[in-house]
């Protein structure tokens, strides 16, 4: 009798709204051509920064003319060949790399069993507390976690406070490779868990049960059956963690102290320090080019992860 | 022919000039709508690109108050970073577009840039450039594209409680173990190329082509592990205790020590850096507004401007007969003799448009090795 007498959803008049309107404009074959159309507007906004993407092209192949300050009429390669043969640059990108690398395993090290006792607790309470403490910190800016750690590890912040109450003198825990490192991890934590949290979530707990049943422990069970299981939800978070860390620019510049740079900070200086738009453009593509190719590396590996892009056709 | 100096008797005949009042004592004389008569139509505001803190309330106080006390226009300051705003400014000259700003508040090297790229308006025109000094001439430029408006100098700033014999006299002092980690300088090394040069045992003259003293004791100074960072960086520095030293303009120096920070400055024996900045006007705006805009620039000009707005700042300006501040009388980063400006080092501005971006990231290769 409810049900019966349910309202029609306004979703569901939106869409037929839609629908109607859609049919209107191509009523014969537009049911089939929906999809692609609903696509159009992804395709638009991916087309133009493709388009962004050639014009960073084609100024990475242009000099800077110091006496002008113009860009050379004539396409180089020379910016390229300084990129890769500058030592600097080779520093900074190795630093990057690394940075993501270490970034990426120690985040999926917490967000893996945050994520778990999150998905799998039946505690409400402390479910509620956990997404609410993975929740916050997305209100707060990178910049803004990034100065509250200036507050609270600088020389008369509150870890060095505490340690002054045991007689220890205060030390430098900031502006330093590890301080950045640090840093990066708190950032990128709630996105390995968010993306850790669906993979987890998705593996049928009476498997577990069924693995303890046939006597397997805690540990076993977790090494043999949750973390093969859980595979695609690594993976998309360890792709997430390590390409959001290895473009990242905040933490370096605020918790580097100015000598922990990583490539995009190496971009910026060139584009607003230097003036040499030329380098910064070609530098960014190689950035882009370095992403991509660990991207590709790990489908490659081990599969495309959450996007699934490589599950078999049944 | 000698490319780099010490200053000597330039900057006395610059403090010493004895040229009228001009259009200052006109502005201020005659009634204002009288004066602009004939102006174009006014816009509802301008807007000057600026530095933050300090720089920017001293300019206000100064300058854009008065301004638009006078004209009735609006002065909003843009507070973006100087390098960020020069690529949206060259794009829109580029594209024939209208400037995001009417006025840049800029760095006399940073603005040669843009006037060599041929984006900024002729300022040769304004009245009150008659009773400046020479100072106000940009080196390396045909005309004005940019008007300098003072000069200030790259002081080694410090913390007394670190110095308990004494200031310091030497950059080198700074490269004492105990300092380690302790010390820092602007994230591209400016202000201290120079002074590394001497202290690194070279000449002045080894600038641009031989600079090789620099580097090595830049090269020191990095196994000192030198914080690195902006103006705001350092004050932040300083109140925190990470810091007992640093390379920075005098101006930020002197706004920590009015804000209650324990800090001192000196000009070590090498020397310090002592640059200009200017302002300029980016083409591409509308006639009106870009008479309005040269006016603004006209009355920063005038005495009764400059002596409000540097007192702000602590610093020298660009018109005769100005009073020091009284915490700055006989400082060294406020030259007013002869003596003062010996250890100044001034490199011209076309050499630091030339190479600025080479020292740049030598600088940053060093440090971040």
């Amino acid at each position: 009798m409810g049900k019966a007498n349910r309202p029609y959803p306004l979703s569901w008049r939106i869409m037929d709204a839609a629908e109607a309107v859609f049919a209107a404009v191509w009523p014969s074959r537009g049911g089939r051509m929906a999809p692609y159309i609903m696509l159009a507007p992804a395709l638009l906004l991916v087309g133009l920064l493709v388009i962004g993407m050639i014009q960073i092209g084609d100024t990475s192949l242009r000099v800077l003319d110091r006496t002008t300050f113009l860009m050379s009429e004539d396409w180089t390669l020379a910016n390229y060949q300084k990129a890769v043969s500058d030592a600097f640059f080779f520093k900074v990108a190795w630093r990057s790399l690394l940075g993501a690398a270490i970034v990426t395993v120690v985040t999926l090290m917490f967000a893996f069993p945050y994520a778990y006792v999150m998905v799998r607790t039946n505690n409400a309470a402390l479910r509620k507390f956990l997404l609410i403490a993975l929740f916050l910190p997305f209100f707060i800016g990178q910049v803004v976690r990034a100065y509250g750690w200036l507050i609270i590890l600088g020389n008369q912040g509150i870890v060095n406070d505490m340690l002054g109450l045991v007689g220890v003198e205060p030390i430098r825990l900031l502006f330093n490779y590890p301080a950045v490192l640090f840093g990066l991890v708190q950032y990128m934590l709630p996105f390995g868990v968010l993306m850790l949290a669906p993979a987890l979530t998705a593996i049928p707990e009476e498997i577990e049960a069924a693995a303890t049943s046939l006597g397997a422990n805690w540990w076993r069970s977790f090494i043999h059956v949750i973390l093969p299981m859980a595979k695609p939800g690594l993976i998309g978070a360890g792709l997430v963690v390590m390409t959001l860390s290895l473009t990242d620019f905040a933490m370096p510049a605020i918790l580097g102290g100015g000598t922990q740079d990583f490539i995009a900070n190496a971009i910026y200086d060139q584009f607003f320090r230097t003036s040499d738009q030329g380098m910064g453009a070609a530098l960014a593509l190689l950035l882009v080019a370095i992403g991509s190719l660990l991207v590709g590396v790990v489908f490659t590996v081990f599969g495309a992860g959450t996007l699934a892009m490589g599950r078999s056709k049944l | 022919m000698k490319k780099t100096t010490k200053l000597g008797m330039r900057r006395r005949s610059f403090l010493q000039g004895t040229a009228a009042f001009g259009a200052a004592t006109a502005i201020s004389g005659l009634s204002v709508s009288s004066l602009w008569a004939d102006a174009p139509e006014k816009p509802k505001e301008i807007i000057i690109r600026a530095w933050g803190g300090s720089w920017v309330d001293s300019l206000k106080k100064g300058v854009s108050d008065p301004f638009t006390e006078m004209t009735g226009i609006s002065v909003r300051h843009d507070l973006t970073e100087d390098n960020e705003i020069q690529p949206k400014v060259w794009a829109a000259v580029a594209q024939n577009r209208v400037p995001p700003i009417h006025i840049n508040w800029d760095t006399t090297t940073n603005a040669s840039k843009s006037a060599l790229r041929g984006v900024t308006e002729d300022l040769s025109g304004l009245s009150n450039l008659a009773n400046t000094t020479e100072l106000a001439k940009p080196v390396g430029v045909e005309g004005y594209p940019i008007v300098n408006t003072y000069g200030y100098v790259y002081v080694l700033a410090y913390r007394p409680e670190a110095f308990p014999d004494g200031p310091p006299k030497s950059w080198k002092e700074l490269l004492d173990p105990k300092f380690k980690g302790r010390v820092a300088f602007y994230n591209d090394g400016i202000g201290f190329h120079f002074p590394a040069q001497v202290a690194g045992g070279g000449s002045l003259d080894g600038i641009p082509d031989a600079m090789g003293p620099a580097w090595e004791f830049i090269e020191k100074f990095k196994a000192q592990k030198p914080l690195l960072g902006e103006d705001p960086d350092f004050t932040t520095w300083f109140q925190n205790g990470e810091i007992d030293a640093a390379c920075t303009i005098s101006t930020n120096a002197r706004a920590a020590k009015q804000n209650g920070v324990n800090i001192e400055w000196v000009v070590p024996e090498e020397g310090a850096k002592f640059d200009t900045d200017g302002l300029w006007i980016p083409k591409g705006l509308p006639e009106n507004e870009l008479y309005w805009a040269k006016e603004y620039i006209n009355f920063a000009l005038t005495k009764e401007a400059q002596q409000v707005w540097l007192d702000g700042l602590g610093l020298p300006g660009v018109v005769p007969g100005l009073t020091p501040p009284a915490d700055l009388i006989n400082d060294a980063s406020y030259p007013t003799k002869e003596s003062d400006f010996a250890n100044l080092i001034r490199v011209s501005a076309q050499i630091q448009v030339e190479n600025e971006s080479e020292w740049f990231s030598k600088f940053k290769a060093i440090m971040q090795s």
